[in-house]
């Protein structure tokens, strides 16, 4: 018991926490690839997917690089499995991009990152771990319930319609949810920020900072509906969706379950067509 | 339960979609019950959970209502079905939470107490104190520090097996009165543990438990994960309640431990008390016994000289037998005349002169070696040096009791030593000692010989008889005298009597 066997230093105070300058000198670098893409398709230089390619994988391997350097201090040797994963991730995107298929190249990703992450033991921190398959069931029957009552209430509320628009085009937005969307979040936002911030707090100021965070990500991404029922809606969603993954981050200790419900919530989310 | 309640809405909003009768439809309150039930079972979380599934079944059909016909009336009532169950789950799982916290302190309260009674080393009782809080608390691990410093602190701990530093957060604790708390043991930096991070925090409480006296113990706990607001205060109240009911426990068990004390005391001194009274009866009937021997030889003889005209040599030796027993008769009274003044407090009454104590005891010899054949009397002088100022008689019967005593315990004869010389290891004493290698007293015994009425059993000096008051009047006058009597004694190999009294050039 550490209260009796560990010596105490009352005055002590928090070690700096690793390099400070790194954090946004990465995300500088990966607001940097976002804005060459972003240019790119601007500038309208053939072809133009592959700058929004570029743009979105940028974001995405920007969030996940940001959620290793908070996970692991920003420990020496961290550029390496940021460099791999953001590559992965944008070749993905590219891949997304260039044919409907490549889109399954994101599926690359979590698997990358569990095998660069097998090799740092302090993500087993933020829930890098597997997870009881009652969790996980939990965590996907949530989602589904979720996402299940979007498509009820948006076709019911608003005249929304199921509408799959292909088989491959359907594969690959889950694909992306597999690779990109949902990882990056629950990795970022889950992992990493929920678990540093319910450290130093209790429960609920840290799931509510941490889906506040999450759903502004979601509302400033471009590729959210701009009308006040669908932000209305994923402010809901989202918001309960990031409150009930980081009820169960906290219960089950892995980021499995979250990223389950988040996945099984999407995959319903991608069948809603105005 | 939470299944239950589930089920129950399933069915609520099943119902509501075949009446198809609307937001504003009356089964929509249906869904209160499951929401109240798992509130009443579960608590908030049950309650919240189960209020907002009811809030999400009921959205499909209030929201489709508000977007065709508006803000009506209808349409308002529906909106609020929609958050009603989650505020009512809420609050009436916040009460029953509650209400569940404060039975449970207070059943820990009464079990702590529980376990805090009775006459248990104080030890045994912390552990079982320890795991009633951890339960009480659900804590991962609880510990109970108690004393007034960690070098000699009780420890209980739940589970068993952790060590104290006297540098750690406990200690510091104990030491200032200040709590300590901890939102993750792992990356607290003040804690120097050099373990890895874990996946959900630590949490930790190390709580002083403070009575009238002050700082009494520590109680230290930790919790995985979540630590309620509700829990900590449990805790901090439990502590409180610790301090004062461990502080209750030491004086009680200091009490339990004075009254056995007194009862030990009493009952060895109604032992003694006994003891003297079998002893002054003993002492009645023996003194009975030798006042009625010389007593019955005095009356003897003189009714024969009076009532028979006797030739004179045998009229000298009844007048002989009658001056002996007479004497007898004296001491006897003598003895107990010298006991009615000491048990009265009285100074015995002394006539110190010049003694010639080679003389002294010379007589003493022949008469007691003239007296018992069975015994061989020696006795050795150191020389013209020893010389005393005391009263003789009194002397005499110091002397004269040493050397009974002798005879008396060495019953089947053997060599009684006497011996007079200055006390080496008391300048300006006089050493007169008296040894036998009679049956010896045994070591437990050798404190009481020199009380009243006290005669050491052994079987072969059963048939011998005493008042019990020889040593005793020796030790009087001994001390009367201004010296004092020692005694060393084996069992089976003899007893040395050695009677120190102060020398011709001191005075008493």
């Amino acid at each position: 018991m550490r209260l009796l066997s560990a010596p105490f230093e009352p005055g002590a105070l928090a070690p700096p926490r690793g390099p400070v300058l790194v954090y946004p000198q990465v995300a500088g670098a990966f607001a940097l690839l976002v804005a060459a893409g972003l240019g790119w398709e601007w500038a309208g230089v053939v072809p133009r997917e592959l700058g929004h390619a570029l743009a979105s994988g940028a974001v995405h391997a920007g969030l996940l690089a940001l959620g290793w350097l908070l996970a692991t201090d920003a420990a020496e040797g961290w550029s390496g499995p940021v460099v791999r994963l953001g590559t992965t991730l944008i070749l993905a995107a590219v891949a997304a991009r260039l044919h409907p298929m490549g889109a399954l190249a994101f599926l690359l990703v979590p698997g990358l990152l569990l095998l660069e992450g097998r090799r740092q033991p302090r993500l087993r921190a933020i829930g890098l771990a597997g997870a009881h398959p009652v969790h996980a069931l939990a965590g996907l029957a949530v989602g589904a319930f979720l996402g299940a009552h979007l498509l009820v209430t948006a076709s019911r509320t608003f005249g929304y319609r199921l509408h799959v628009g292909g088989l491959p085009a359907y594969l690959s937005a889950l694909a992306y949810d597999v690779g990109a969307n949902a990882l990056s979040a629950e990795w970022l936002f889950r992992g990493a920020v929920f678990s540093l911030l319910w450290r130093r707090w209790t429960f609920w100021p840290a799931a509510l900072v941490t889906t506040g965070l999450s759903l502004g990500r979601y509302l400033l991404d471009p590729a959210l509906p701009h009308t006040a029922e669908a932000r209305a809606g994923a402010v809901f969603y989202l918001g309960l969706v990031g409150l009930i993954a980081c009820a169960l981050r906290a219960w089950s200790g892995s980021l499995l379950p979250g990223y389950l419900a988040a996945l099984a919530f999407f995959a319903a989310y991608r069948m809603l067509a105005p | 339960m939470i299944a239950l309640s589930v089920a129950l809405l399933g069915a609520v909003a099943l119902a509501m979609g075949l009446a198809d009768q609307g937001p504003a439809s009356v089964l929509r309150h249906l869904y209160l019950l499951p929401t109240l039930w798992a509130a009443l079972t579960r608590g908030a979380i049950g309650g919240g959970l189960v209020g907002a599934l009811a809030g999400l079944l009921h959205a499909p059909v209030a929201l489709p209502a508000v977007e065709r016909a508006g803000l009506t009336s209808q349409t308002l009532d529906g909106l609020l079905s929609l958050g009603l169950p989650v505020v009512a789950g809420l609050l009436v799982g916040r009460l029953v939470d509650g209400s569940r916290a404060r039975a449970a302190r207070l059943a820990a309260v009464l079990a702590i107490q529980r376990c805090l009674d009775g006459p248990e080393a104080l030890e045994a009782k912390l552990v079982a104190v320890a795991r009633e809080l951890r339960v009480a608390l659900g804590a991962r691990r609880l510990a109970l520090l108690v004393g007034p410093n960690v070098r000699t602190a009780l420890l209980a701990s739940v589970p068993v097996g952790t060590l104290v530093d006297p540098d750690s957060a406990a200690a510091f604790a104990l030491a200032t009165g200040q709590r300590v708390s901890s939102a993750d043991l792992a990356a607290d930096p003040r804690l120097r543990a050099d373990e890895p991070v874990d996946v959900t925090p630590v949490r930790a409480l190390a709580l002083p438990l403070v009575s009238g006296a002050g700082v009494v113990g520590v109680m230290a706990v930790e919790w995985r994960g979540e630590l309620s607001r509700a829990a900590r205060a449990a805790a901090e109240e439990l502590a409180l309640h610790i301090g004062l009911a461990v502080e209750n426990a030491r004086l009680t068990l200091r009490q339990h431990h004075f009254a056995e004390e007194l009862a030990e005391k009493v009952s060895a001194a109604t032992a003694r008390l006994r003891e003297l009274d079998q002893a002054k009866t003993e002492f009645l009937s023996v003194v009975s016994h030798e006042l009625r021997t010389p007593l019955t030889a005095l009356q003897g003889f003189s009714e024969l000289l009076l009532r028979s005209a006797l030739p004179p040599e045998r009229a000298q030796r009844c007048l002989v037998y009658l001056h002996t027993e007479a004497c007898t008769l004296g001491r006897i009274v003598g003895e107990l005349l010298d006991l009615s003044r000491i048990e009265a407090g009285r100074p015995l009454e002394l006539k110190p002169e010049l003694v010639d104590l080679a003389a002294l005891i010379e007589r003493n010899i022949e008469i007691f070696a003239a007296e018992h054949h069975g015994h061989h009397f020696r006795w050795t002088a150191s020389g013209p040096d020893v010389a005393l100022r005391a009263d003789p008689d009194a002397l005499d019967r110091m002397l004269k009791n040493l050397l009974t005593n002798a005879v008396k315990y060495s019953p089947r004869g053997g060599q009684v030593c006497v011996s007079a010389c200055p006390a080496e290891d008391q300048p300006g004493m006089i050493e007169l000692a008296v040894e036998d290698d009679g049956v010896g007293i045994p070591a437990d015994q050798l404190p009481r010989i020199f009380d009243k009425y006290v005669r050491v059993p052994h079987p072969e000096t059963a048939a011998a008889r005493g008042l019990g008051l020889g040593l005793s009047l020796v030790k009087a006058l001994a001390e009367a005298h201004g010296g004092r009597v020692e005694v060393d004694s084996l069992p089976g190999k003899g007893s040395r009597f050695r009677l120190l009294l102060p020398g011709a050039d001191r005075d008493f």
